[in-house]
């Protein structure tokens, strides 16, 4: 196997403060806009009256935190007219502002919503997985401000052999089209991708 | 463009890029700045970038020192005068048994507040403003006037001058903490008024609800929540309307998640399938805001009914539960035990009866009663925001008593508390300041919080939750004195967020408005400085010379300049001193890195065998003289410049070790020889004197053990249908109570959206994302709805603390600051009980309101060249 650096997240333990949302953006210095790390809220059910009394039914909600998955085959990578956006040797997907024309297109082909448009440069721009902090031997900047600590990273099958190969939770999409260089462990409430019966709660995502 | 107009258009833009602040933070922080001494204006800025780009800069500890309930460490990348980035504690490796002091959401963005757009950069007057107060019915819709220090504290000098003369000490109202050097939460510019004869002072219970007069009186003071690594030895940890991971961020909730680990079954009481839950709970449990007391008494029912409480605890602990223990002088049908059973008032708690007020299904109130009493041992916490209810006494009443019940006092594992901040004596602390004040004679700092003594009758100060109905009917409640006059001409605020954060924004502008002088010292247009007549620009943290804090029982941090002040803002210490001159009057000073030298040089940690403390830091004869400070060498564990350099000296823990703290065990091991300070020396189920001091406030009465009574506008307000929905108020992820409301990148990813269940979206026509209107008895409010099945039925809430912009024409608040909707009610011990208000919600067919990031920034002005 190729080397291939992935993330890992703990959906058991992440509680959706978006720590790493914001030292994401304080590392890259991204406008407002632009988030290369987003945290979900996923989940659903109802409640039902019970002998008069209303109670929860079948309530479920956990979060998930998000950004680039570095794919191994990174269909922006595919879309982009103009190379872009490559992979290197250790399977980071970088993206050069300085070469995009702008076109959106790897916005729209990426299921993940993982390249975003900074309206002021007219450039998509994506997570480049920190790798100028790797260079040094420190840590990409999300992962070390979860206060959970449920954010890491490593080596793709050796996460995979500490912490399985779930790489598809609810609200990402399913795993098939672009091998995410991902390791999930579930949150008790985490449904498969493509078998969610829950949508995304966050009103961010909405106005 | 020139580069002029350049950083001009960088300065007023809504989102501070990379490139504006660089610039911004080049031009006032830069190498010529530090040579100068002060704040220099545009001309450095090209100078000082290509500097900046030159030099590989350095991280620097600095204060993230917000009333957050949390305290983190905070690192900023220096570069020449321009902080580039934050970061977090990285001082050792992080583990679970000693981990390292991780910041949260907030304190990452920290820099995007502390370089907003939006910092006051120069003092300035209301352009209506005359003495006397000029048109003071404009205040908050006037324009701005920039001036001089000079002239700011001329118009503060004599016009405080002139309305004491003409009023006297008690026409003037400062909302801030005296003190004398500006230590966190406390405002030396005050102590001004100390000097001059003293001010009316603020009073409340605030934060902490009606949690300390039941902790005096049952326990003999207050509790402390068992040392973190304890949690991993309880098998069950009940949180009562606890949610940390939003009130008390940073590490707090991850000691909560190594419990769970360790085996401890969790179950969140809340009205919210809250983040703590979702990612903790075993079990939710929801249960109507305010109406913890009834659920409360039907888990005793059912321990009762089932001889399930642990009796023996309870005859050799505690007094009041039954007839046979009661306390000296007490009736003994005023026992608990026939109160819940209803032996006299006919009405047995039960289950069913509570189920009606909490809305808590009976059959898991029998569930979370018997995991209660059975499950040993076990953590019962609360946090304070149940007892931030009108009648919360009563709350703190019941939950004392139903934990006591279980026997879990003073074992491993065992507590019961009113904070999921784990706790203990410090291991390593910091030496005193060394400073000294003279204290306000109108109204004595020890008054200012909680409570002062509703006997005592020579103070004058106003209740959080009377204050703006004092000062436009000139009367408060005096405690014991009960109603008196009082003539308040003259606001100050600093250090204090009082308008936009006590109940009835709406009366607060009203009261503002009637005054003749507001003053207000901040950073940013802030509630309180958009409706004064004179406004200080005040520095931030990270542009003050330093200072220590202590963080948590394990950790202390010293802080570290990372700027130069910005603009013309001046530390609020440095305000007093400049008004003490114009004033002309004596104010005590000692340098302030005396006061820095004296923290670090008197710290201490404790024996690795636990047997004392020793000296924490080695100082030698050449850091004094470098320092300029008085004091002798001494030998601790580490060199004073280690310390300085890594901004923070943390313990090492580890399972076992002999530093763990378990509350009331010496009582609980020998409750002869450790009674606690109580009249009895026993937990104090039944209290006269409890129900004596609070009646001495002067507002209502509490019956000396947990009864239920409806509170004012609790869930039984809602039954009459006018305002059928409960509101709570929660602190929210976005901020720091007030703070930060005004950080661009927080607003975009903290929306302040209103949750509400699905069965009240629809039965209105609402859908998420919908701009609703939230009306009160007090208010009326826009927000955005959020439509979540995870906040129970007939109840909504939005997070307190938003910075209230209130449209005057209608009188709605297009924010959602929460005090545009809750009330002014004053109760029990001075307590405000935000989370109990009755509201209405609908639809708004108006204009809907935009994003709460895209909104404008409040830039008064630009940088002038």
């Amino acid at each position: 196997m190729a080397k291939q650096k992935a993330f890992y997240f703990d959906a058991s333990a992440c509680i959706g403060c978006k720590a790493c949302q914001i030292a994401c953006k304080d590392k890259h210095d991204l406008p407002l806009g632009v988030r290369w790390r987003r945290v979900f809220e996923y989940g659903g059910g109802s409640w039902v009256e019970q002998n008069g009394v209303k109670v929860p039914s079948s309530l479920f909600s956990s979060y998930l935190s998000t950004a680039c998955q570095h794919c191994e085959s990174p269909v922006c990578r595919d879309v982009c007219p103009v190379q872009a956006i490559t992979k290197r040797e250790d399977g980071i997907v970088i993206l050069d502002s300085e070469k995009c024309i702008g076109c959106r297109y790897c916005e729209w082909a990426c299921p993940y919503s993982a390249p975003q448009f900074n309206e002021e440069t007219k450039a998509m721009t994506k997570c480049h997985f920190c790798y100028d902090l790797q260079a040094q031997g420190l840590n990409p900047a999300c992962v070390d401000a979860c206060v959970m600590r449920c954010l890491d990273y490593g080596e793709l099958d050796e996460l995979r052999a500490k912490y399985g190969d779930l790489n598809e939770i609810e609200p990402l999409p399913t795993n098939e089209i672009t091998n995410p260089a991902l390791v999930i462990t579930p949150h008790k409430h985490s449904q498969k991708s493509g078998e969610g019966t829950g949508r995304i709660l966050n009103l961010e995502e909405e106005v | 463009m020139n580069k002029e107009n350049m950083i001009q258009k960088a300065l007023t833009d809504t989102v501070l890029t990379r490139r504006s602040f660089l610039k911004w933070s080049a031009a006032l922080g830069g190498t010529a700045a530090l040579a100068g001494g002060m704040n220099l204006g545009l001309k450095t800025v090209e100078a000082a970038a290509q500097t900046a780009a030159e030099t590989d800069g350095k991280w620097v500890t600095v204060a993230c020192w917000h009333n957050c309930g949390g305290r983190c460490l905070l690192k900023a990348h220096v570069v020449d005068g321009v902080v580039t980035r934050v970061k977090s504690d990285d001082t050792h490796p992080d583990s679970p048994n000693f981990p390292v002091q991780r910041a949260c959401v907030r304190g990452r963005s920290q820099r995007m507040q502390v370089f907003g757009a939006d910092r006051l950069k120069y003092p300035m007057k209301r352009k209506n403003w005359a003495p006397g107060g000029g048109k003071k019915e404009l205040r908050g819709k006037d324009e701005w006037v920039r001036i001089s220090w000079d002239e700011a504290l001329d118009i503060f000098a004599t016009e405080t001058k002139r309305i004491l003369d003409e009023h006297g000490n008690k026409s003037i109202y400062a909302t801030s903490y005296g003190d004398a050097f500006g230590a966190l939460y406390y405002d030396p510019i005050s102590r001004i008024f100390s000097v001059l004869g003293g001010n009316v002072g603020a009073w409340g219970t605030v934060s902490w609800g009606a949690w300390p007069a039941p902790s005096i009186h049952m326990m003999g003071g207050f509790p402390s929540t068992n040392d973190r690594l304890d949690l991993q030895n309880s098998k069950l940890i009940v949180l009562w309307g606890a949610n940390p991971a939003w009130s008390r961020q940073g590490n707090t909730t991850s000691f909560y998640m190594e419990a769970k680990r360790a085996g401890a079954r969790i179950i969140c009481v809340d009205p919210m399938y809250s983040a703590t839950a979702k990612t903790l709970a075993d079990e939710w449990i929801p249960c109507r805001p305010g109406t913890d007391t009834a659920l409360l008494l039907a888990i005793a029912y059912h321990m009762i009914e089932n001889n399930l409480q642990d009796q023996t605890f309870l005859d050799t602990y505690a007094v009041g539960f039954d007839r046979d223990h009661m306390p000296e002088g007490a009736d003994p049908k005023e026992n608990f035990k026939d109160y819940v059973l209803g032996k006299y008032d006919g009405t047995p708690k039960t289950p069913e009866w509570a189920s009606e007020i909490c809305g808590t299904h009976p059959s898991v109130i029998r569930s979370l009663s018997q995991q209660m009493a059975t499950t040993k041992p076990a953590a019962f916490i609360s946090s304070y925001a149940p007892a931030r209810t009108n009648r919360g006494e009563q709350y703190a009443q019941a939950f004392f008593t139903v934990g006591w019940m279980t026997g879990n006092v003073g074992i491993p594992g065992g507590v019961v508390t009113w904070d999921p901040l784990p706790g203990g004596p410090p291991l390593v602390k910091l030496g005193p300041r060394g400073t000294s004040y003279k204290d306000n004679p109108v109204f004595p700092s020890k008054y200012l919080f909680p409570f002062p003594d509703p006997a005592d009758e020579t103070w004058t100060g106003l209740n959080w939750s009377e204050q703006w109905d004092a000062i436009l009917n000139g009367e408060y409640t005096a405690g014991v004195r009960g109603k008196q006059p009082i003539d308040i001409r003259m606001i100050y605020h600093g250090h204090s967020a009082m308008l936009n954060q006590s109940p009835s924004l709406n009366k607060g502008i009203e009261a503002h408005r009637k005054v003749e002088f507001v003053v207000s010292a901040s950073q940013f247009l802030t509630t309180n400085s958009k409706y004064a007549d004179l406004v200080f620009p005040v520095t931030t943290y990270w542009e003050r010379v330093g200072d220590l804090i202590s963080a948590n029982r394990e950790s202390i941090f010293w802080w570290q300049q990372a700027s130069q002040p910005l603009f013309e803002a001046k530390s609020d210490l440095e305000i007093s001193l400049a008004l003490a001159e114009k004033m002309g009057i004596d104010i005590e000073m000692i340098p302030f890195e005396q006061v820095i030298f004296n923290q670090v040089a008197g710290a201490e940690v404790i024996k690795p065998d636990g047997s004392g403390f020793e000296k924490l830091v080695t100082i030698t004869a050449d850091d004094i003289k470098e320092w300029g400070v008085e004091g002798e060498p001494q030998k601790g564990r580490i060199s004073l410049k280690e310390f300085q350099e890594k901004g923070v000296y943390q313990v090492e823990r580890k399972p076992g070790d002999r530093f763990t703290h378990i509350q009331l065990k010496a009582f609980r091991d020998d409750p002869v020889a450790n009674p606690v300070g109580t009249p009895s020396g026993k937990l104090q189920i039944h209290s006269a004197n409890l129900a004596g001091h609070i009646a001495a406030f002067g507002w209502d009465k509490i019956a000396p053990i947990a009864k239920y009574e409806p509170p004012v506008e609790g869930y039984e307000g809602t039954l009459d249908g006018e305002y059928p929905l409960q509101l709570w108020t929660p602190h929210y992820l976005r901020r720091s109570h007030s703070v930060f409301d005004n950080v661009t990148w927080l607003r975009e990813a903290f929306p302040q959206e209103v949750w509400m269940n699905p069965i009240d979206a629809e039965a209105r026509g609402i859908e998420q994302g919908d701009t609703i209107k939230i009306t009160t008895k007090h208010g009326t409010a826009l927000r955005h709805v959020k439509v979540d099945a995870g906040i129970m039925p007939g109840t909504i809430a939005t997070g307190e603390g938003a910075w209230a912009d209130r449209d005057d024409d209608t009188g709605i608040d297009m924010a959602g600051a929460t005090n545009s909707l809750c009330g002014p009610v004053p109760t029990g011990q001075g307590v405000q009980g935000w989370n109990t208000t009755n509201a209405q919600v609908e639809k708004w067919t108006g204009k809907p309101i935009g994003a709460d990031y895209k909104q404008p920034q409040r830039i008064i002005f630009g940088e002038e060249a």
